[in-house]
């Protein structure tokens, strides 16, 4: 429980602005993002030379995570936008799917980056930009800018605020969930071992909710996080 | 036992945290048991849309989940944060 409040906070100082990096937030996610450039550089040597030969046991996974992928995260894109977003919808589901899952660990000072709230708030930012960046391409700085006219031009403050509070709740659904767990999974087996005197019991809850808010609700939130990610761009690029 | 301000402060920071989140998780909870039940629904009647179906649930859940996210964010300020 002492953990909970203890921080390692480096401050660098630029001019009249102080910056601070939450050193195993940000350790922990250039962590999560080299272990997935390994994976898939490791992966990408499995593939076979010639694209008529027989599959090899790495590429035919390679071969299932593309097809699920396209089908489950990006389907509602038309096809040249959807092989465009394909990328980096899944990157963006599986780095948030690591990060969630790297928190299980029961090592000291190894968090989920996602329970500190720059990392999902830049993510969502990053998208809510994105989302600006396809809309204008793709329908025209007119069009893009008429759909905030709709369906009355008196909407437009509703419309201008809408779209920032969706961004605010994308980044604050990830952080709140995964948080919520991490506060969860200690609290819950600290009163435990507090009220019953019993160890074991308190471990095995421990172990279990430490699976149940890292594994389930981890996937859950990634696969949300992506998806949101998904029809947010899909929006502003359609109608 | 003396009581001081400082004390009223702290528990009506706990107290407020508590019902925060108590009452705050009414809601999410009503509202995505009704789009699971309204999704089983659809996916029995028809079995070959479970897919989409599902996609289209979880996403309106997380949709649905925004205010109790934000009753947390908020608890976790009263207690962490504030005062």
């Amino acid at each position: 429980m002492e953990k909970l409040g203890e921080e390692l906070i480096a401050t660098l100082q630029v001019g009249p602005w102080r910056i601070s990096f939450d050193l195993p937030a940000v350790a922990v996610g250039v962590g999560v993002t080299l272990v997935l450039t390994a994976l898939a550089l490791w992966l990408r040597r499995g593939l076979p030379r010639d694209p008529e030969g027989p599959l090899s046991k790495r590429a035919s996974f390679v071969a299932a995570v593309h097809e699920t992928a396209e089908t489950q995260l990006v389907a509602g894109f038309e096809q040249p936008l959807r092989q465009r977003l394909l990328p980096l919808i899944a990157v963006l589901f599986f780095y948030t799917l690591f990060c969630n899952w790297v928190g299980i660990l029961p090592v000291p000072y190894i968090v989920s980056p996602t329970q500190n709230l720059n990392i999902p708030m830049s993510l969502a930012i990053m998208v809510y930009v994105l989302a600006h960046y396809y809309g204008l391409r793709t329908r025209g700085v007119r069009l893009h800018l008429r759909s905030y006219l709709q369906p009355h031009p008196a909407l437009l403050p509703m419309n201008v605020v809408g779209d920032m509070g969706r961004t605010l709740s994308h980044g604050f659904r990830l952080f709140g969930n995964i948080l919520g767990g991490a506060i969860l999974t200690t609290l819950v087996p600290t009163l435990l071992a507090r009220v019953v005197y019993f160890i074991p019991a308190a471990l095995f809850f421990g172990v279990l909710l430490d699976g149940f808010f890292g594994i389930f609700v981890g996937t859950i939130q990634a696969l949300v996080f992506a998806l949101l990610a998904s029809a947010y761009i899909n929006l502003a690029v359609s109608s | 036992m003396d009581i001081s301000g400082a004390d009223l402060i702290t528990v009506a920071r706990y107290l407020a945290a508590g019902l925060c989140m108590g009452i705050g998780a009414v809601g999410p909870a009503i509202g995505q048991g009704l789009a699971a039940a309204h999704a089983l629904d659809g996916m029995a009647r028809q079995p070959e849309m479970e897919n989409s179906l599902l996609r289209t649930m979880i996403v309106g859940q997380a949709i649905a989940e925004s205010t109790g996210i934000y009753s947390l964010v908020v608890a976790i300020i009263l207690i962490f944060v504030a005062g």
